[in-house]
């Protein structure tokens, strides 16, 4: 009766027609906390609205206010032309929304199968049961998931429960999906799934969607987008509309040394950054050659290589903004380097390591080295093996084969020595957010047995490297993510060790903040000597990285630079071409029948791999327009790492089952 | 209110429940070993108590005095002492609670007519145990004062012995014990086990199956839904009632099978009254969780409030009417003493609900002020 109710009410309300949204002024807060203030949004029938912001940005707040299970503050919150400022008034528009909660798959029920959870959310919503059947058949089938109807949502991996969690969402069929962070810690491939049976799913029922992610890579999956900092909007628009915000050219070269070329660069550029070997930086010149100029002038004597001019990414643009609002330069005094007696030998040597669970292989013969000043990238989806490696080398988990050596020393034999010279840095940052930072880093001094004259030489280095000054003494539970990641970071490098371990230390930070970090590890790296091993889930991180390993069941399936990685995929499966087409989904299924490998839905344009982009642009353009469909415009792509990572992945997919499928003929 | 959406978050809670091996463990096996535990262990009655004697007369007389002692059920001969030195260590190590010192020249002042003083060492750090011990050691004393008195008639007035004791007992006092004849505590501490398993089991699992998603954030599925609060909560509620249902039985069994105390009253106003009571307990729980956010809390704040006060303050182990007023104020205010007089009362007396009816008008106030609290509370459009 409702729900009845409520379409007339909106029908009557024809001004608000085409806006699915309408937010303005809108305040949130939490005691004293202000966690939005003063934000503007309108969202559109039939868009794919993206939030992106890192941890406390506010997008969870506005989610969930929108989605009327939260008071707001201050403003006005319009859903389907209902003000929604009461329980009562929420309620009338809820059997139209969808709401997904933040935390993967944190809102499903363990202990219930696939299908029962299905059921009940159907239930919930009174959906009646032969549409709740046709419905499921086809979810189902379409995310896969078919296979595992009977199994406990518990015993699910990642991907699938975030597939799961969609599907609940969306069985009732709401014309407004609200998904708040659905592709956070979930790998690559599972993620461009989810957005391609996303797409799919919303254009089909002509559904609008608001979804939040932390991944700025996935900005250019939206139609328009905000773009939220410390509770306000930085810039929004669609893509292209915020990227004509921050006029300017990427330049990428190699320049050695680099630490001294990024000394140079940084008088004429606030965005630097080292990407291994190379350096990328933001120039305020559109024109091409003059922003490679600009660069070339900047070195003086040195040399810039293989220097090449792009379009800057939506990351880039974010970062100038937030740059633009903080109005001054990021900036750590970096403190004299220390002294430490020379290492000639390798950083990190694994051979042949092999880990079992029981009947199950969960690390199968790795092998890597990573030498002093390196930094080492270990990628692949949750349960690859990746933390396992680390447990191995750390000498926490005993290896069931193989052997490896950490700052010289073997690890099955010396356990407590290898704790001595190696640092350690988790997910979860293992600070005492009760203490203030000063107490956290002399609790890590006590714990390596620093002695006093040692600990308070080593606090120094730290507040100066980590840029902590001024944060001495406040509580570590208020610090900013960035700030507490750094904290962190120097926790673990308070005993001067040779070998550093971060298993994915980035989620959860902003983009400034993020660079702050990757630029005090090259410096760790490049002036002080650390070997570096890092997992993560970012693939526009693993950018930074010298050298990659990508882990898939157990084993490491691709191995290389950034730069030769890319390569390699370039040489295998082709150049990266986005489509701008007038009807996006059904060029998408054309461009698919035909055959072309890889089409996948980013935003309103298809990004495919092409071996011969001139013939492909050509049979493209004639299949599109025999359709009816307008291609407006072919643009060639440099690959990202996320597109070498999903390509390789897919690859072993595929060639895994056809060995099933052999076996099984 | 929509009969397929109560049932679709009653199923999913039921199913939940059951495939938790944890919480299945807590909500079916919990009650019934706290009944069997407590059941055996929190048995009140003095008996056997151990003592050791000091006999420095070595007569007749002060054997026969002695032997009374060791006769009696309620207290434990341990050994004889050569002197009151060793009494000590006796006492301090526990293996003797009271010792017994009869002087000197005992039988010769006896004969005489002369008073002699018996010495009785009783460890006091127990005073209820103390206390009886005094009770029974003087009236094992009082009794052989009388048979001396009787003896000495005898044979002063040439009277016949069962003559000789009538005289002195000229004062008859006939006991009966009523409802529980054998005054065994069992009896009377088993029925409130029933209540005191009900009351710490059904708050702890709502408490915590609210709780659990409100701190995973799959309540969020309830707020962003069209269920109304009134049916998300009776959905919630009815599986935790269910179970408190199934206990109340298999209590009760337990009580009148393995137990053995007889139930005299009606069936009817046990049970009509165990609902009212599980009502209760559950709204607690319900309140409990929606006023915090993390299970750990849950669990203690429910400790704090249902446990800890049933305990104290329901009857369970000392009567409400032996508690001091300020104490008897506060049973009052917990459900717990109200539904174990009900207990008590339809086991033990047959009594109905011509007696009865004030505790289960309390229980029923209880059931209504708490459902209005928690219906209050829960709101699906929070401020956090």
């Amino acid at each position: 009766m409702r729900t009845g109710a409520s379409s007339q009410y909106s029908a009557l309300n024809s001004q608000h027609f085409d806006t699915v949204v309408s937010v303005s002024g809108f305040v949130k807060r939490y005691k004293k906390h202000v966690a939005v203030q003063g934000v503007d949004m309108e969202i559109l029938k039939g868009e794919i609205y993206g939030l992106i912001g890192p941890d406390g940005a506010g997008k969870s707040s506005l989610m969930k206010a929108i989605a009327g299970v939260l008071t707001y503050d201050e403003g006005t919150v319009e859903v389907f032309g209902t003000l929604v400022d009461s329980e009562r008034a929420a309620e009338r528009v809820k059997q139209r929304i969808g709401f997904l909660p933040q935390g993967l798959g944190l809102n499903l029920y363990p202990d219930l199968s696939v299908e029962e959870n299905i059921d009940f959310f159907a239930r919930l919503r009174l959906v009646p049961e032969r549409d709740l059947i046709e419905r499921k058949t086809r979810l189902l089938a379409m995310t896969r998931l078919d296979k595992f109807r009977d199994r406990a949502m518990k015993n699910l991996s990642g991907g699938m429960k975030q597939k799961l969690g969609l599907i609940c969402t969306l069985i009732h069929e709401p014309e407004l999906a609200i998904l708040d962070e659905p592709t956070t810690g979930v790998d690559p491939v599972s993620r461009r799934d989810f957005w391609s049976i996303l797409a799919e799913l919303l254009q089909e029922k002509g559904m609008t969607a608001l979804v939040s992610t932390a991944y700025m890579d996935e900005a250019s999956r939206f139609h328009r987008l905000s773009f939220l900092s410390s509770g306000k909007v930085v810039a929004s628009g669609s893509p292209t509309e915020v990227q004509a915000l921050v006029p300017g050219s990427m330049v990428t070269f190699e320049a050695t040394p680099q630490l001294d070329a990024i000394a140079r660069v940084k008088t004429g550029s606030r965005q630097v950054e080292a990407l291994g070997p190379l350096l990328r930086v933001f120039r305020e010149e559109t024109v091409p050659a003059a922003a490679a100029q600009a660069i070339t002038l900047s070195l003086g004597d040195i040399t810039p290589l293989h220097l090449r001019v792009d379009e800057p990414e939506l990351e880039d643009v974010f970062v100038a903004l937030l740059l633009r609002q903080a109005g001054q330069l990021l900036s750590t005094e970096w403190p004299p380097v220390t002294v430490l007696p020379a290492n000639h030998g390798l950083a990190i040597e694994a051979k042949g390591l092999v880990r079992d669970f029981g009947t199950f292989r969960a690390v199968d013969r790795v092998s890597f080295q990573v030498k002093p000043g390196e930094i080492f990238g270990l990628l692949g989806a949750n349960g690859a093996g990746k933390t396992t490696v680390i447990k191995m080398l750390t000498g926490i988990t005993p290896p069931t084969g193989g052997e490896g050596w950490v700052a010289g020393a073997e690890m099955k034999t010396a356990g407590g020595a290898i704790k001595e010279r190696i640092g350690y840095m988790s997910q979860a940052f293992s600070l005492y957010l009760d203490l203030t930072v000063v107490e956290n880093i002399r609790l890590f001094a006590g714990i390596y047995g620093l002695d006093a004259n040692a600990t308070d030489q080593r606090l120094k280095w730290i507040v100066s490297m980590a840029g902590l000054k001024g944060y001495e003494s406040s509580l570590t539970s208020r610090l900013p993510m960035g700030v507490r990641q750094r904290l962190a970071l120097g926790c673990a490098l308070v005993h001067q060790p040779r070998v550093l371990f971060l298993d994915e230390p980035t989620s959860g930070v902003d983009p400034i903040g993020r660079r702050h970090f990757w630029d005090i590890l090259s410096r760790l790296a490049r002036e002080e000597g650390v070997g570096i091993l890092i997992t993560t889930h970012y693939m526009s991180e693993a950018e930074h990285c010298d050298h990659l390993a990508l882990m898939y069941a157990g084993r490491i399936v691709a191995e290389g630079s950034p730069g030769d990685m890319k390569r390699q995929v370039e040489k295998e499966a082709g150049q990266l071409l986005e489509v701008a087409t007038d009807q996006p989904g059904q060029a998408l299924r054309r461009a698919t029948q035909a055959g072309f490998s890889g089409a996948a839905l980013f935003g309103t344009k298809i990004h495919l791999l092409s071996l011969d982009p001139p013939q492909d642009e050509a049979r493209l353009r004639t299949v599109l327009s025999s359709d009816g469909v307008h291609v407006q415009d072919v643009l060639i792509r440099p690959l990202s790492l996320e597109d070498v990572f999903v390509y390789r992945v897919m690859l072993v997919e595929r060639q895994e089952q056809a060995t099933v499928k052999g076996a099984a003929a | 209110m929509n009969v397929r959406r109560v049932a679709a978050v009653a199923f999913k809670e039921w199913r939940e429940v059951t495939r938790d091996r944890i919480f299945l463990l807590l909500a079916f096996c919990m009650p019934a070993v706290w009944m069997f535990v407590f059941g055996y262990g929190l048995v009140l009655d003095v008996e056997n108590i151990s003592f050791v004697v000091v006999d420095r007369d070595h007569s007749s007389l002060s054997r026969d005095y002695l032997y009374r002692f060791y006769q009696s059920r309620y207290f434990s001969f341990q050994g004889e002492l050569a002197g009151e030195g060793e009494a000590d260590a006796w006492l301090k190590s526990g293996t003797a609670r009271a010792v017994i010192i009869v002087p000197e020249k005992f039988q010769e002042r006896l004969l005489s007519g002369q008073p002699a003083d018996v010495q009785t060492l009783i460890d006091g750090t127990f005073p209820l145990r103390a206390d009886i011990t005094k009770g029974y050691t003087i009236a094992i004393n009082n009794a052989y004062n009388v048979d001396l008195l009787a003896d000495h008639l005898a044979r002063t007035r040439g009277l016949s012995r069962d003559e000789a004791l009538r005289r002195t007992h000229p004062l008859g006092l006939e006991v009966r014990y009523l409802y529980n004849e054998e005054v065994r505590s069992t009896w009377s501490t088993v029925p409130a086990l029933i209540m005191f398993s009900l009351m710490v089991s059904s708050p702890l699992l709502t408490a915590l199956g609210v709780v659990r998603e409100k701190e995973t954030g799959s309540i969020y599925n309830i707020y962003s839904a069209t269920v109304s609060r009134m049916e998300f909560l009776v959905g919630k509620l009815v599986p935790y009632v269910m179970i408190s249902l199934i206990n109340v039985v298999v209590l009760w069994l337990m009580a009148v099978l393995l137990f053995a105390v007889p139930f005299k009253g009606s069936l009817l106003l046990f049970l009509a009254s165990s609902i009212l009571f599980i009502l209760t307990s559950t709204g607690i729980g319900l309140t409990v969780s929606l006023l915090v956010s993390t299970q750990q809390a849950a669990l203690i704040i429910t400790v704090v409030v249902s446990t800890v006060p049933t305990i104290l303050f329901s009857g369970l182990i000392v009567p409400v009417s032996s508690l001091s007023q300020a104490a008897q104020f506060q049973a009052h205010l917990f459900p717990g003493m109200y539904y174990t007089n009900i207990v008590r009362g339809t086991f033990l007396k047959n009594v109905g609900p011509a007696v009865l009816w004030p505790d289960v008008l309390a229980l029923a106030v209880y059931a209504a002020v708490l459902g209005t609290i928690g219906y209050r509370l829960f709101t699906k459009r929070p401020s956090v």
